[in-house]
């Protein structure tokens, strides 16, 4: 039954497959693909969705209430200006489902492909693996600011958040100078799900830590003196510090750029790091032909 | 998987390169290769972007293949719905996709009943006979009748066999037949038929009955070189009807056995 192609059908065929698999633009045209896929199958779990924003709504009651409980002259004062404990601690609300999410997330990328079984089919098209981590997460790229965005939104119009607009683009920068570290750790992740096929354990622990140390929630005063050092130059403390103290005073770059030049070599690090410690990974599991085994 | 020794050539090109990739067609041995919540037309059109193709060049690719493999009326249904049968045969429409040089399939027909199984290979001759080179590999091995030009025997990582099938039938020890026979014309006088035509089959084979209870049916066991048809004509010659003549085991299955015997297995 084997049939041979003649040679010149041969050489036409795989020209065919060069051009259509050219270089970046051919890869960078397969993301919408990835996009849909995953808003299809988001779509297909209606009551999740939901659930979503209603865990989100509940968590902001919950937040509410426990600051009025909270003296606001308790509370450190940000670029001058006294907050609520709610002022505080939105962008926690906000955002902390958003580390959660995007963590976690770009480490079970592979781990869900391998339980789908679908790792090895998408693996053995003429895509790169990176185009596959990558693609695979857009949606959530996409879908989570949308969601935080709404989020931010049901809390300052439903719990009168004292933020000032102007603020809002000094927030997105010092927002999008997180995101690389964030996607490190994430790729970190999923280089260790891939090889110990449990990676999410570490994962979960490190944010744990790192949210911990981020003031998110509470302000880093209340640590002992050596640990509030330390978090300091957490760069999750670096981002929403940022981000808070760019809503709340609207003082432009000037008083943020301290903490931005430092943020910003420990992002591209995450995810050199990161990137490097995937394709490691990628290609032990592929040398080992293990990709698929969960 | 990266090779731990050797190369791969395909078109006179090693490399797992990108454009070789897309020259490939896989039809994986697992049940769970697609996005079960969304439909299979969905699922072809998603593949087909990741071959490079334009949406609409994907839409109509994936529309092709589905009424090729017979589920154009299951297009809009989630795969998650789809029989056994129908998602093998969406594997094969996804591994057709970028029209490939190759077709790599890998057990395909393990899991499905025979009328599933003979689809499936029925789709992969119809490729073939595109242009295809295939490569299928199975544990089944008695679908490979009639249905490769070549074998290739491996066990243990180590190849024992390459070659046509018929030459790999070759290696099967010994033939052996179920018989059914009438003995109208044969005056035995209570003598058992066995005995009966012993001295006509000497160098030939053996006869023994099959089991008490079934009268009429014996085994025939051929020595090595005998032509069936030499020995059917030597029980005809005796009186003997031969009703029906049918291969009591597989000659594939014990070539298998014949060729991995001293591995072990």
């Amino acid at each position: 039954m084997t049939v041979v192609p003649q040679a010149d059908e041969l050489e036409r065929r795989l020209a065919e497959g060069e051009r259509r698999g050219a270089a970046l633009l051919g890869e960078v045209a397969k993301i919408p693909a990835f996009v849909r896929r995953d808003f299809l199958v988001a779509l297909s779990y209606r009551a999740g969705f939901l659930t979503d924003i209603v865990g989100v709504v509940f968590g902001a009651f919950l937040f509410y209430f426990i600051g009025r409980l909270i003296d606001p002259a308790s509370l450190p004062s940000v670029g001058g200006s006294q907050l609520t404990y709610f002022d505080y601690a939105a962008i926690g609300v906000a955002l902390g489902p958003f580390l959660q999410i995007a963590l976690s997330r770009v480490a079970s990328v592979i781990r869900q492909e391998q339980l789908a079984g679908t790792l090895e089919s998408l693996l053995v098209t003429p895509t790169a693996p990176a185009t596959v981590q990558f693609g695979s997460v857009v949606y959530e790229l996409i879908y989570i600011p949308i969601r935080t965005g709404l989020v931010l939104l049901v809390l300052a119009l439903g719990f009168g958040l004292h933020y000032k607009a102007s603020g809002i683009p000094v927030a997105l920068a010092a927002g999008l100078l997180v995101v690389p570290f964030i996607w490190g750790l994430g790729l970190m992740s999923a280089a260790s799900t891939l090889t110990y096929r449990r990676g999410g354990g570490a994962v979960d622990l490190l944010v744990g830590v790192l949210t911990l140390g981020s003031s998110a929630f509470f302000p880093l005063v209340l640590f002992p003196a050596w640990l509030t050092s330390i978090a300091r130059v957490n760069p999750l403390y670096l981002g929403i510090s940022s981000i808070r103290t760019a809503l709340v005073t609207c003082g432009g770059w000037g008083p943020l750029a301290g903490r931005m030049a430092l943020l910003a070599p420990m992002s591209v690090a995450s995810l050199v790091l990161g990137l490097v410690a995937f394709r490691l990974a990628l290609g032990r599991e592929r040398r080992r032909g293990t990709l698929g085994l969960y | 998987m990266h090779p731990d020794d050797g190369r791969v050539v395909l078109a006179g090109r090693d490399g797992w390169t990108r454009a070789l990739r897309s020259s490939v067609g896989v039809v994986p041995s697992g049940d769970r290769s697609f996005y079960l919540r969304i439909s299979g037309l969905e699922n072809l059109v998603f593949f087909g972007r990741l071959h490079g193709f334009s949406r609409r060049d994907a839409v109509a690719r994936a529309g092709e293949l589905l009424a090729r493999v017979g589920l154009e009326e299951s297009a809009r249904v989630p795969v998650g719905v789809y029989s056994h049968g129908m998602q093998k045969r969406l594997s094969v429409a996804r591994a057709l996709l970028a029209r490939p040089l190759l077709l790599l399939v890998d057990e395909a027909t393990h899991d499905l009943d025979p009328e599933g199984s003979r689809r499936v290979r029925r789709l992969v001759e119809a490729s073939a006979a595109d242009g295809a080179a295939v490569l299928w590999t199975t544990q089944r091995v008695d679908e490979i009748r009639g249905f490769v030009n070549a074998v290739t025997l491996l066990n243990r990582g180590r190849v024992r066999f390459a070659g046509s099938v018929p030459r790999f039938m070759s290696y099967s020890p010994q033939q052996r037949f179920h018989l059914r026979l009438g003995l109208e014309r044969t005056a035995t006088a209570g003598e058992p038929l066995e005995a009966l035509v012993a001295p006509a089959l000497t160098g030939k084979g053996t006869l023994r009955a099959a089991e008490e209870g079934h009268a009429g049916h014996y085994l025939l066991a051929l020595d090595d070189g005998v032509v069936l048809g030499d020995v059917l004509a030597s029980l005809t010659a005796l009186g003997v009807a031969v009703l029906t003549c049918t291969e009591e085991k597989s000659e594939i299955e014990e070539a298998f056995f014949a060729l991995t015997a001293d591995a072990g297995t």
